[in-house]
């Protein structure tokens, strides 16, 4: 008994900076079984119609996180990606390097961006010389204290969720969502003694540039749910400190503001977000919105049900805490 | 020229922890390694670590089971240190940083292994591997060290009677270069990819074995490999041991727990070569289900329960989900054994010390030997640590009082030779289609039950490829990431290993452990209970032998 195959058609970037003028997709066309991986077929070209394609595997069993790539415009491991429901989807299976990460060779990229993120988070156990571990046993831990690291021990730094990422693409000093799942794994470990000073140092390096888009949870194969565990760290870092930048500002802003009316005050929105002086900086634009929508100047009136509202914040206040 | 005092080739578990002992004496130290640390084969262990650290268990229980399961080849005294570090081991690497499952009582959770007497095995869920792997590396870190990444080894110079260090090439550039070193730490893992059907990661092609025996370091008990019983699909994707751990029953076509037959006491926790063998007995003799992707039997979960399975067995569930399209919970898992473990490597002392003055080695690409001729889940991974720890300060201690090293700048010459004369043919062999030759004969000819006939035929066809290889051809002309270049370069250190193996089974008429015969189905201790030596000639290994070391425990029948 054989499964039968069919005929998939791929489309490869190809690029070698410095030896072609610009990238172009190679066509290659296999007969393959609909479960075949993707990174079965890019080794099966490897092995019998081109050896130059270059790309990076190791395990195939999606552990050792090599073989993300962009398969049909996603961030995936090629190797537990299979052709069948592509081909379904898609009608071909085209193939090209991560995004965000300059492309080295063909589908290899130059991952220096994502692992120097990595290690500004300070990726160790940060221990309290007066608090040591126990000299001759192991850290005393729950199962219930276990499952506070959630799922990010799972991470297998694959970049597929750097890759994902629009705050990535858009601003460089975004430490990326891996880096930042690391953080949290760090910001949780009842081992570690540095928590405060971790969080105090993430809201104004980065943390709020985060657009809650969660196309990393959606990208990321071992289900760490990096968007999840960076609104864990924004609740943190507010405990821990209070609102200090524009994003945490807005956030705490955003939740006072709806509290009298039900309706965004925007022009009270705007100076909890950036204060009075900044906002004064922001005249010409405030002008410009008062002749074209002028209603968003005005004080919102309150809204029907606003009883409901009242009670979900009765249930909300005070926030549950991820105490740090 | 780089130069370093202390140089690591590989990056796994057991060349971070070597470099990490080698930085903490104080030595200047490099890491060569053709992955970056944490994508090592080394993560992809799932079921646990060893250590006799629960309240029931003992050193002394640990060591003889050790002693049993490696068949009365391991070295008795290597065992007894290896079972005294696993405790203190198992809670440094807590203190590192490891996420360990743990019990209710805030202990660390152990679960029962094959071979082993008691629940021994520390794990994290099924991906303990990784959960060391990110321990050490993130401890690591924190030191001051250089790291080559994505260079590959090529060479070790030794020239004196001692290490000069290494020739290797960077795989983002093409350049090889040369490292001045006093010592050299091979821990390159093991070379599974010899074989088709393996559990290992297609970077496992023994590249430091081969390189250090080319070198002159012997190979030791190479004919020793072990197939794990429980492996997915045609291409052989690991199913932890830790599910038999838990609970997982084997059963074949007809529905019967056939371990009962075998392994009457242990039924399916006894040892890998045994569960192994009796797995593919079972098929041979027809009572195994066919499919797609060959013959198999069952690994049944389903009695676990959904959530026991989902939280101990995550991964195993994701595997089985995503890559076989089916759900444990609900349904058999086909599975069929495949390689997965090379007891052999280069041949060491406790220290980690070879017969090369300043080189050493550890972890999968060593034999110490601790698994003798079949190794017992759990102890890999303690091994990669207890023995990365050792070699690696017996070589900064060692690099410490050597002389600085005299490398002259041509010691790349033979190899950009080589090279070149790879890339410069205009046509000849394809080093992945010689790969794939290799591959299928060592599946044919030399896997769980061997032959005299079947070995010298392997022999036969080994060499025919070895020859082949001399006309090899690099098609791919590129400098950056020539992953052509590459596999002409695994291919050749494989053909290597491969030879090793099957001569050095060849002439060992018994079957011990991994390694049987059915042309001489007995151990034969008073013949064989002694270490092959294997050492590099161009026409071949030359093999010698070296006595086992016995302490307390005198051979005994082993049965499960």
């Amino acid at each position: 008994m054989t499964e039968s195959t069919v005929s998939v058609p791929f489309d490869v970037y190809r690029f070698q900076p410095g030896k072609d003028a610009a990238p172009r997709y190679q066509h290659y066309t296999l007969d393959l079984t609909p479960h075949t991986p993707v990174l079965t077929a890019l080794l099966q070209i490897r092995a019998e119609i081109d050896p130059s394609l270059g790309l990076r595997y190791s395990c195939r069993s999606a552990i050792c996180g090599s073989c993300a790539m962009q398969i049909n415009s996603k961030s995936r491991l090629a190797c537990e990606t299979q052709v069948g429901p592509e081909l379904e989807r898609h009608g071909r299976i085209v193939v090209e390097p991560m995004r965000n990460q300059p492309v080295m060779r063909d589908l290899v990229v130059d991952q220096t961006p994502f692992w120097h993120e990595y290690s500004k988070i300070e990726p160790h156990l940060k221990l309290d010389p007066r608090r040591p571990m126990p000299a001759d046993r192991p850290t005393e831990m729950t199962p219930a204290e276990v499952e506070r690291f959630k799922e990010t021990p799972r991470c297998i730094a694959c970049a597929a969720c750097y890759s994902a990422c629009p705050a990535a693409e858009a601003d460089p000093s975004f430490p990326g969502p891996m880096a930042l799942a690391k953080l949290y794994r760090f910001a949780v470990d009842p081992r570690d003694s540095a928590h405060t000073d971790r969080l105090l140092r993430i809201q104004p390096n980065g943390l709020w540039l985060c657009l809650r888009c969660h196309l990393c949870t959606e990208a990321c194969p071992k289900d760490v749910r990096p968007s999840e565990r960076i609104r864990d760290l924004k609740e943190m870092a507010i405990a821990v400190q209070g609102a200090t930048e524009h994003g945490s500002k807005h956030a705490v802003g955003f939740k006072e503001n709806l509290k009298g009316a039900g309706q965004i005050n925007e022009m009270k929105l705007v100076r909890a977000t950036f204060g009075l002086g900044e906002m004064l900086g922001q005249v010409g634009q405030g002008i410009r919105i008062w002749r074209h929508k002028p209603e968003l100047m005005k004080k919102p009136r309150k809204i029907e049900g606003m009883d409901e509202l009242d009670k979900i914040y009765a249930a909300l206040d005070p926030p549950p805490k991820e105490e740090p | 020229m780089l130069r370093h005092e202390v140089v690591v080739v590989g990056a796994g578990l057991a060349g971070q922890r070597a470099a990490l002992a080698a930085v903490e004496a104080g030595r200047d130290v490099a890491i060569v390694t053709k992955l970056h640390p944490l994508r090592s084969h080394s993560g992809a262990a799932q079921g646990g670590i060893n250590a006799a650290i629960g309240p029931n268990d003992s050193i002394d229980a640990h060591t003889y089971d050790t002693v049993k399961g490696s068949d009365y080849l391991g070295d008795q005294d290597a065992i007894e240190y290896f079972c005294r570090e696993a405790g203190p081991t198992v809670i440094e690497m807590e203190h590192f940083g490891t996420i360990f499952s743990r019990a209710e009582d805030g202990t660390l959770a152990q679960r029962p292994f094959g071979g082993a007497g008691f629940p021994r095995t520390v794990y994290a869920a099924d991906r303990t591997g990784l959960a060391l792997l990110q321990g050490l590396f993130e401890r690591l870190g924190s030191e001051r060290f250089t790291m080559y990444e994505e260079w590959e080894l090529a060479r070790i110079v030794v020239s004196e009677g001692r290490v000069q260090g290494i020739v290797a090439v960077d795989r983002r550039t093409g350049a090889v270069q040369e490292i001045a070193a006093k010592a050299v730490v091979i821990a390159t893992g093991g070379a599974g990819r010899i074989y088709g059907r393996t559990t290992n990661a297609h970077s496992c092609t023994g590249d430091g074995m081969a390189v250090a025996y080319r070198a002159g370091a012997f190979l030791k008990d190479m004919e020793f490999v072990q197939f794990h019983p429980t492996a997915l699909l045609e291409g052989g994707i690991l199913v932890t041991e830790g599910a038999r751990g838990e609970g997982g029953i084997l059963k074949n076509a007809l529905g019967e727990r056939f371990m009962s037959k075998y392994a009457p006491k242990v039924l399916e926790l006894a040892s890998r070569d045994v569960v192994a063998r009796a797995i593919t007995t079972e098929i041979l003799e027809g009572r195994g289900f066919t499919g797609p992707y060959g013959p198999y039997v069952t690994l049944e979960l389903m009695h676990l329960g959904k959530e026991k399975i989902e939280s101990r067995l995550q991964e195993i569930c994701d595997l089985c989900r995503s890559f076989a399209g089916l759900d444990p919970v609900t349904t058999p898992i086909p599975i069929s054994p495949a390689q997965h473990y090379m007891m052999g490597g280069v041949g060491t002392n406790i220290q980690g010390e070879t017969n090369i003055a300043g080189l050493y080695a550890a972890g999968e690409a060593a034999c110490v030997s601790i698994h003798g001729a079949n190794r017992l889940g759990g102890n890999s991974l303690m091994e990669t640590l207890v023995f990365g720890k050792s070699a690696g300060a017996a070589a900064a201690a060692y690099a410490a009082k050597a002389p600085s090293t005299a490398l002259s700048p041509n010691e790349v010459d033979p190899v950009v030779a080589s090279y070149r004369a790879w890339f410069e043919r205009k046509d000849g062999e394809d080093p992945s289609q010689l790969r794939t030759e290799l591959q299928a004969t060592m599946d044919r000819y030399v896997n769980i039950f061997r032959t005299e006939a079947d070995l010298a035929e392997g022999l036969k066809r080994v060499r025919a490829i070895k020859e082949r290889f001399s006309r090899v051809h690099v098609v791919d002309q590129s400098k950056v990431f020539n992953l052509n270049l590459s596999d002409a370069i695994e291919t050749e250190h494989m053909i290597d290993l491969a030879e090793a193996i099957i001569v050095g089974g060849y002439a060992r008429t018994e079957s011990r452990g991994a390694h049987f015969r059915t042309d001489f189905p007995k151990r034969d201790d008073a013949k064989w209970m002694k270490h092959t030596l294997a050492q590099y000639s161009p026409t071949g290994p030359t093999l010698s032998y070296s006595p086992v070391t016995m302490t307390r425990w005198e051979p005994k029948e082993r049965v499960y």
